[in-house]
């Protein structure tokens, strides 16, 4: 048998060039030829603003892009080949790409990035989103800052959103993954986070590149193992987070990448979150609650009507996963009208928790678990934004923050649920 | 008269009592074989599952992903659904073996032929299993994808899909049992919309996001009519 | 051993920078002579060297290490007399050594017999020597070098009720170099010693000599036209004698000093040098390629010289703010390490005394394009003592041996110009000339082999430089190449083990022989050119055809 190499024989050449350094970012690309530029030009000036003496490298897992994008990241190196525009820097940027497959895969480059890291133990690792056009060179310092100098093993980010962009992180995966692993931990999934070279070695030696099943894993696993490993962790704030239109059937891929791995995990981590109760706060760098931004348009008729529609017709499907009691009032509350529609908070955590269980008994394929709870998150985004509709951003948060209880008050009928199965 | 008629009644009588001392050891006999056969096969699904619970059956079933199948179709544990499958076959195996004894002219031969007959039902059976999980399997991913996707009618396209696999699974379990002779004529204009069926199966798990753009594209003119902002859910 | 008579002498040349004070005490005064130095000549022969620069020697009242010149023709008396410099010269040549004088053409002492007329009224016929003015408002756009001891460029004279410029220290009144009476009395000063014999002369502070309102006052045109007549004059009548520039100017700034080759022969490369420095503690290039990479072409009989630590503090005039920043920190993090713009303290305690970083630093002066200074005691590893005031730290006498003043004096101890260093790691005691000559691994025996080496080839001192661009930036590496000669330097500037890629195809069906060992290395082909370094390890290879 012919033995695979996770990173290219010229990519470890690349990287004997770059040698051991302190602070490593990480880029996933995959055709950003439109954005990326102005990414890693902020990039590289927030390295030389902010980590001028620091050994720095660049390291860019491309997915097989065709636009050039590897291009225009490693144009950001700096040596003694371009003298002039790199008088201001005190050392070689190094900027290198390596392109880990031809067709994109998130656990793939994120574990090519993690294996640079180790090879060239890095201390302090970033990675940033290829598609963060408002990125500022300062981010660079807010998410690495604590892991270089504080001590800190993983730092995710938090950022002004509008109130209702990201409605499942804020009505699903925040208040689960704060009731289950009891950490406030504001945004669980995200494209930007900073972590220690130790912890990306742990990561890297729990999750063997030869296995394959984890291919699709995103970097929602990442902040459950920094959980998992009892790591020092902390929230930097960012700034604004640009709104990037997303088509709306981006939804099952997202529930894909988020759900799909935080049900997973629960499996294995059972004996870490059932002895958890309550939450507790994580400390965060710049404002704690984000402020909210101008309102945007949204079709809150399409929401209910793919609710209603769905839960007629999946009702089938809801049989297996959904306890009885559940699904009747699902069905009650769809054939309601649009005025007095609400998808209560205790409704939802309990929809959550019985996929959650279903998910891990396999009742059905596990995708398709997944998938069918699109129709319900569209209920519950549906009463969500009515609530919320005039409110302000503390009316919001506290709202959020109820939510996140009633996660955390319920956590017993999940547990009951679980040992039942076992 | 009365004397003939009591003569012949007597001799029914003696004729059917002689033929049921004829047959009464026969029927004991085959009693006795089903019983045994039954006491063999129970001891024999005994076995076999503390056998197959001893080895972890079950789990290696999970692995390799039968289980799953098992409970979509709503069957009960590997190790149960394959020993009490061998303790029918076993029993009826006895039970025929049984009838044959009682020496029944044309029931022997239909014996022969049903133990000459037994692989190919059990194949069959194989793929009718299989064919009818595929078609719950199918029939929910297309229901889902196309409730998600907003398209009008999932359940009935869900429902098509279904008939059409399980048409084309019965007409080839149909032939396996030679019984085909009819209803080959059906499968082959079967075969064509099968074709068609596989192909989309094909496009549909090799070109998911292939298919999605597509229907994106063609049902996404409507929401932008509409000129509203989407949320991102992330 | 005569000396040799290429009029290019100077770019073959190894010089050794040596304080007459500092050297050897024949007297027993406890202050070094020229005796003294004439004595350690067969040292200095030893060590390979085939100049020597001597500091400042005249008399003066040495306010600032004798650059405070109170009389141009005769030598202070603590070093001994005329007659005993001329016989140092003789010797000194007798072994095909070449003497470099100090010459401070841009000011005098306060004590000079010059200024005193000078001040003394304002019609004196030697007003004129010096720049005076009224008002201390003229040529506001003139930076302060001493920026830690003077307030102003003017300084006010008391006597003739005027203010006075000087650049350096306010002891330091400018001559005024628009005075034709100046010039020629300049050039009167230096024929007298080029009579004698000397064989160059090191300009002092040249940059600064004349002022123009509306200007910073430095690198004047009216400046170049100043040395370009002394180049002249020297051309002319002394042939085969050479004048080096100090100017702590950028590269290109410096340029101009060499004229087409009718200004200075040689210059000092001010900015390289704490590049070297920021380089190895970077462990990084960069820096090192990046400012040879500005450095302008020079005329073909001019050459840089090239020098690790001198008298002065490691000047960091000539790098960014962040640079300076990070030299600081790296080099000098205690505070009394610093002076002025720059950090004072001699070669070995800067690296920490790693002997290894020692001879990569060395090893890069040597092959660099240019002609090396090395400062006197460096080729031990001579320590400093930053307690002492100024740069007089990196200014004790040399030590000679582990006994009685180093065996630098008989002097009694209290006695001697600047106390011995005493601390356990680089005290006489430990560090000295006589343990080292005793031992063949020692600092001053490899000083010697490597001076060796690169006096065995011309390619060092007037070869071309082409940089290699290995993608491993820890490592410089670059080909110096005169006619069919080519040497292979490859250097190291990290604490680990590197492995690297050099494209050589250039240089196809090449051997290496590497230079210290002399063993052959593997011919050059197509693929690049594997090389595996240790620690700071630096290579010399000779490229050969066979």
């Amino acid at each position: 048998m012919a033995e695979e190499n996770l990173l290219t024989d010229d990519f470890v050449r690349q990287l004997i060039n770059v040698g051991e350094v302190d602070i490593l970012v990480g880029l996933p690309t995959y055709n950003n030829a439109k954005t990326i530029g102005a990414v890693v030009q902020s990039v590289q000036s927030g390295i030389l603003r902010w980590f001028p003496r620091e050994r720095a490298v660049i390291i860019n897992a491309d997915g097989g892009s065709r636009d050039g994008t590897p291009g225009l990241v490693t144009g950001v190196s700096i040596d003694d080949m371009r003298p002039v525009a790199s008088m201001n820097a005190l050392r070689t940027l190094h900027s290198i790409s390596t392109q880990y497959a031809n067709t994109p895969a998130n656990g793939v480059a994120l574990r090519s990035i993690l294996a640079a890291a180790e090879l060239l133990r890095a201390k302090a690792c970033v990675v940033i989103s290829p598609d963060s056009e408002n990125i500022e060179g300062e981010w660079l310092w807010r998410l690495l800052r604590p892991v270089y100098k504080d001590g800190f093993d993983f730092v995710t980010p938090t950022y002004h959103r509008h109130k209702f962009d990201g409605l499942l992180v804020t009505n699903l995966l925040y208040p689960m993954t704060r009731a289950l692993y009891g950490l406030r931990i504001r945004e669980p999934y995200t494209s930007e986070y900073g972590f220690s070279g130790n912890l990306g070695s742990q990561f890297l030696a729990r999750n063997p590149w030869e296995d394959k099943s984890n291919d699709s894993w995103g970097e929602l696993r990442f902040t459950l193992e920094a959980i998992r490993e009892r790591s020092r962790i902390c929230q930097a704030f960012l700034g604004n987070k640009h709104h990037v239109e997303r088509r709306p059937s981006d939804l099952v891929p997202a529930l894909r990448q988020t759900v799909g791995p935080l049900f997973s995990a629960l499996d294995s981590d059972f004996s870490i979150w059932s002895s958890v109760t309550g939450s507790q706060p994580i400390g965060t760098t710049g404002p704690d609650s984000p402020e909210l931004l101008e309102p945007v348009r949204v079709n809150r008729k399409r929401l209910r009507e793919m609710f209603s529609s769905g839960v007629a017709d999946l009702s089938s499907v809801f049989q297996s996963i959904l306890a009885a009691s559940t699904l009747s009032e699902l069905q009650r509350i769809a054939r309601q009208s649009e005025t007095e529609f609400e998808y209560s908070a205790e409704l939802w955590v309990r929809t959550v928790y019985e996929f959650a269980a279903s998910y891990r008994k396999s009742v059905i394929n596990r995708d398709h678990i997944i998938q069918a709870l699109a129709p319900l998150f569209r209920g519950r985004a549906f009463t969500f934004i009515t609530e919320n509709r005039n409110g302000s951003a503390a009316d919001v948060e506290n709202n959020i923050e109820s939510l996140c209880l009633e996660f955390e008050r319920l956590k017993p009928y999940l547990l009951q649920m679980w040992r039942s199965g076992q | 008269m009365r004397e003939l008629i009591i003569a012949e009644l007597s001799q029914v009588l003696e004729e059917m009592a002689r033929g049921f001392a004829h047959y009464l050891p026969r029927l004991i006999v085959m009693l006795i074989l089903a019983l045994a056969g039954w006491l063999i096969a129970y001891v024999a699904k005994i076995i076999l599952r503390s056998i197959l619970r001893l080895i972890q059956f079950d789990r290696l079933s999970e692995n390799a992903g039968a289980s799953q199948l098992l409970n979509k179709a709503a069957l009960p544990s590997a190790t149960e659904v394959l020993s009490r499958f061998v303790f029918w076959v076993v029993w009826l195996g006895f039970i025929l073996l049984g009838v044959s004894v009682l020496g029944i002219l044309g029931l022997q031969e239909q014996v022969a032929k049903f133990f000459i007959f037994l692989p190919r039902l059990f194949v069959a059976m194989f793929i009718f299993f299989f064919g009818l999980l595929a078609a719950t399997f199918f029939s929910r991913a297309v229901l889902l994808a196309s409730v998600n996707a907003n398209v009008p009618s999932p359940r009935f396209l869900s429902l098509a899909v279904r008939t059409v696999i399980i048409v084309f699974v019965l007409s080839i379990v149909f032939e396996e049992l030679g019984l085909a002779e009819q209803t080959m004529l059906v499968a082959f204009g079967i075969v064509f919309g099968a074709l068609m069926l596989g192909l989309a199966i094909a496009f549909g798990l090799g070109g998911r996001d292939l298919a999605q753009a597509f229907l994106e594209r063609r049902f996404l003119r409507i929401s932008k009519d509409e000129n509203e902002d989407e949320l991102s859910p992330l | 051993m005569p000396l040799n008579e290429d009029a290019l002498w100077y770019k073959d040349a190894v010089i050794y920078q040596v304080h007459v004070r500092t050297f050897q005490d024949s007297n027993g005064d406890g202050i070094g002579d020229f005796q003294g130095l004439e004595q350690k000549l067969g040292y200095l022969q030893e060590l390979g060297i085939n100049a020597i620069w001597l500091m400042p020697f005249f008399p003066s009242p040495l306010r600032d290490d004798g650059y405070d010149i109170a009389d141009y023709c005769s030598v202070h008396s603590s070093y001994g007399t005329l007659e005993d410099f001329r016989k140092l010269l003789e010797s000194a040549h007798h072994r095909g050594i070449r003497i470099i004088i100090e010459m401070v053409l841009n000011h005098t002492s306060d004590q000079h017999p010059w200024f005193q007329e000078s001040r003394s009224s304002t019609d004196n016929p030697r007003r004129d020597w010096y720049v005076w003015s009224d008002t201390d408002n003229r040529y506001k756009g003139t930076r302060i070098i001493f920026l830690d001891t003077e307030k102003s460029n003017w300084a006010w004279d008391p006597i003739s009720k005027a203010y006075y410029w000087h650049r350096f220290f306010s002891h330091q009144p400018d001559l005024n170099y628009d005075n034709p009476a100046v010039r020629e009395q300049m050039w009167q000063v230096m024929s007298f010693w080029l009579e004698m014999g000397v064989d160059g002369f090191r300009l002092d502070a040249v940059p600064y000599l004349v002022e123009r309102e509306g200007t910073h006052c430095e690198n004047l045109p009216e400046t170049h036209a100043v040395l370009k007549d002394l180049r002249r004059r020297l051309d002319e009548q002394y042939p085969g004698r050479m004048l080096l520039a100090e100017a702590n100017q950028w590269p290109t700034d410096l340029r101009p000093y060499f004229g087409d080759g009718d200004e200075f022969h040689m210059a000092f490369h001010f900015p390289l040098m704490p590049r070297m420095f920021m380089g190895l503690k970077l462990e990084d290039r960069k820096p090192i390629t990046e400012i040879l990479q500005q450095t302008p072409e020079i005329p073909a009989t001019c050459q840089w010289s090239l020098f690790l630590r001198n008298h002065d503090e490691l000047t960091l005039e000539m790098v960014t703010d962040m640079e300076r920043d990070y030299m600081y920190d790296s080099y000098a993090e205690d505070k009394t390490m610093r002076i002025n713009l720059g950090i004072r303290r001699r070669l070995a305690p800067l690296l920490q005394n790693d002997r290894r970083r020692i001879e990569l630093m060395n090893g890069m002066l040597m092959s660099l394009p240019g002609t090396p200074i090395i400062y006197y005691g460096d080729e031990i590893g001579m320590g400093d003592n930053i307690n002492l005031g100024d740069r007089n730290g990196v200014r004790t006498p040399m030590q000679w041996s582990g006994g009685w003043d180093a065996g630098f004096s008989t002097a009694e101890p209290d006695r001697l110009y600047a106390p011995l260093i005493q601390n356990p790691v680089y005290g006489y005691p430990a560090v000295n000339v006589l343990s080292q000559i005793g031992s063949d691994h020692s600092l001053l025996r490899w000083m010697q082999r490597i001076i060796l080496v690169r006096r065995s080839s011309a390619v060092f001192g007037r070869g071309s430089i082409e940089f290699i661009h290995p993608a491993n930036h820890r490592i410089l590496a670059y080909i110096r190449r005169l006619g069919n000669e080519a040497v292979l330097a490859v250097n190291n500037l990290s604490g680990a083990a590197q492995a690297v890629e050099l494209d050589m195809r250039k240089y196809k069906g090449n051997i290496l022989i590497e230079m210290f060992g002399k063993n052959i290395f593997p011919r050059v082909s197509d693929q690049p050119y594997l090389l595996t370094m240790g620690p700071y390890q630096f290579y010399w290879f000779k490229l050969r055809r066979v």
